[in-house]
């Protein structure tokens, strides 16, 4: 009984998490549903992402949440600009050339983070960082509750962007179509540079509040990337409630394997929920 | 006459790596008719019209759309020209639903502006779809998706609409009520430019006709005319 009463922090304390991991996807899942491209970098960009906040935060004084404001249109044109000169570029090749690119990518910025940062553990440190309160016997951080309402907002703005806007809607037909989108006056070099810009700015939102939340170091972009595969592969590619639900299945995953079956079962639950998921229904839960 | 020419094709040679797929062809579409490009399976149509439309291009030879090259432009600048293209097997998008479908055929700069009046003409030459603007496109029926097609055609405010095998598995009925619909379309001042296997009823609707047999046009004409030749009669009709 004792054991059962106290499920109620992990459940929360997932839930909420589940919201970053979803942050974390959405970049990932958006360059793949439109370039068909695996961006092996996205971890990595995620964690450049937290570490330009810290550079923010440590030269200028900035706080991380005021840093989302002007990192959107700058990581929106450096993802402009490395999909129109490098990916581009490569995939007119082959597919597999933008897939090396991807990973070049990653070693850069894994080794320049080391040499700019050094290896050592970093975290964005704030006035709101221990920030905790308690809802009937569970105790929350601040930052947890910031990841979910971020990844609602992020959710909401990016699909009203996809359904609303004709740019969205180009970059939806062109991911389902690509030929036929030409055909209605869609330039579709533009789209993947527009939809790689989003997936950059995206990866800034995930590492701010990834380095909210956790500490980091230069290498720990891959885990994120394996993170962001099983939410996806969870959820579904392509279906943005997918995604949501994905995230938030992790998230719930990891902190009840953790409750349950002590550290080692923090992301050993996660990832068999991943090959059960693939077993059974392979397009994932809301995959079409 | 000459400035009736909307569409001019030039002497077009077209491969697909070191085949070739047209030889020579030239032809012309005067401007307010409509056009059909007639032939049996495999006769060269839909890379005809993919190259008019620069889904491919040429190796020799020149594409004149309103008195100014076209040859080498990319498809998606040649749609801002006027050129709208309904590919064959309709190709919608499928996780789109029917209103995104037709809105995304206004895509192009020329076509924005007029979004309203030609989202009015579409559901008023196509009532159907008005009913089912809110379904995925993907769970229509076979006319009705071409019905959809042919609305997001017309959504980019074409002056040549291209429509690739309309009638391509749907009933005669339906085949029947979009031949009556493109009449309509017509008297609205679009051209149009047409590929069909279905070369008898065809040829009762355009105004003129090119018969294409492996890459080449072996005759032109008025429509009516074709009808009533010989070499056709026996070729396709078989009396």
């Amino acid at each position: 009984m004792e054991l059962l009463s106290n499920l109620a922090s992990p459940i929360v304390i997932g839930i909420l998490m589940g919201g970053l991991y979803v942050v974390i996807a959405l970049g990932l899942s958006l360059v793949f549903g439109v370039m068909k491209v695996i961006n092996v970098a996205h971890g990595d960009l995620v964690i450049f992402g937290s570490y330009m906040a810290y550079a923010a935060l440590t030269t200028l004084g900035l706080n991380p949440l005021w840093w989302i404001l002007p990192s959107l249109p700058l990581f929106f044109i450096l993802g402009y600009l490395i999909e129109k000169y490098l990916l581009n570029r490569a995939a007119k090749i082959s597919p597999d050339a933008a897939l090396i690119i991807a990973f070049g990518l990653a070693l850069i910025v894994q080794n320049a983070s080391q040499i700019i940062w050094t290896p050592q553990t970093r975290s964005l440190i704030t006035d709101f960082t221990m920030t905790t309160f308690k809802v009937g016997r569970v105790y929350i951080p601040l930052v947890y509750v910031l990841d979910f309402v971020a990844a609602l907002v992020v959710m909401v703005v990016v699909r009203q962007f996809l359904q609303r806007t004709y740019l969205g809607q180009a970059i939806t037909a062109a991911s389902q179509d690509r030929q036929t989108a030409e055909l209605m006056g869609i330039n579709p070099s533009r789209v993947y540079q527009v939809a790689f810009g989003i997936a950059m700015a995206l990866a800034s939102i995930a590492g701010i509040f990834y380095g909210l939340t956790f500490s980091f170091y230069p290498s720990s972009g891959p885990a994120l990337l394996i993170i962001a595969f099983g939410v996806i592969i969870l959820g579904g590619l392509g279906s943005m409630v997918g995604t949501f639900i994905g995230g938030m299945i992790f998230g719930l995953s990891q902190t009840l394997g953790g409750y349950f079956f002590g550290p080692t079962g923090q992301l050993l639950v996660p990832f068999l929920m991943v090959l059960l998921v693939l077993t059974i229904r392979p397009q994932g839960l809301f995959g079409r | 006459m000459a400035e009736d020419v909307l569409l001019h094709l030039n002497n077009i040679d077209v491969f697909y790596g070191s085949i070739q797929v047209l030889a020579g062809i030239s032809l012309e579409v005067k401007s307010g008719e409509i056009v059909a490009i007639v032939g049996a399976n495999g006769a060269g149509k839909t890379t005809l019209l993919k190259t008019v439309s620069g889904a491919l291009h040429p190796a020799r030879g020149s594409i004149k759309f309103a008195g100014e090259d076209i040859t080498n432009l990319n498809a998606y600048d040649i749609v801002n020209r006027g050129i709208s293209h309904v590919p064959e097997g309709r190709r919608l998008f499928p996780e789109m639903t029917v209103l995104q479908n037709i809105n995304i055929g206004s895509y192009n700069r020329n076509a924005r502006g007029k979004h309203d009046e030609n989202l009015a003409r579409v559901y008023e030459l196509f009532p159907v779809l008005q009913v089912r603007k809110h379904q995925l496109a993907k769970t229509l029926s076979g006319g009705e998706q071409q019905m959809v097609a042919i609305g997001r055609g017309l959504m980019a405010n074409p002056k040549v609409i291209i429509i690739d095998e309309m009638s391509l598995g749907l009933s005669p009925l339906i085949a029947k009520e979009l031949f009556r619909i493109l009449h309509e379309i017509k008297i609205r001042g679009i051209t149009i430019l047409l590929v069909e296997q279905n070369v008898w009823q065809t040829l009762h609707e355009a105004d003129s006709a090119y018969i294409i047999e492996t890459g080449r046009i072996t005759l032109s004409g008025k429509a009516i005319d074709l009808i009533e030749e010989e070499k056709i009669r026996n070729a396709y009709f078989g009396v």
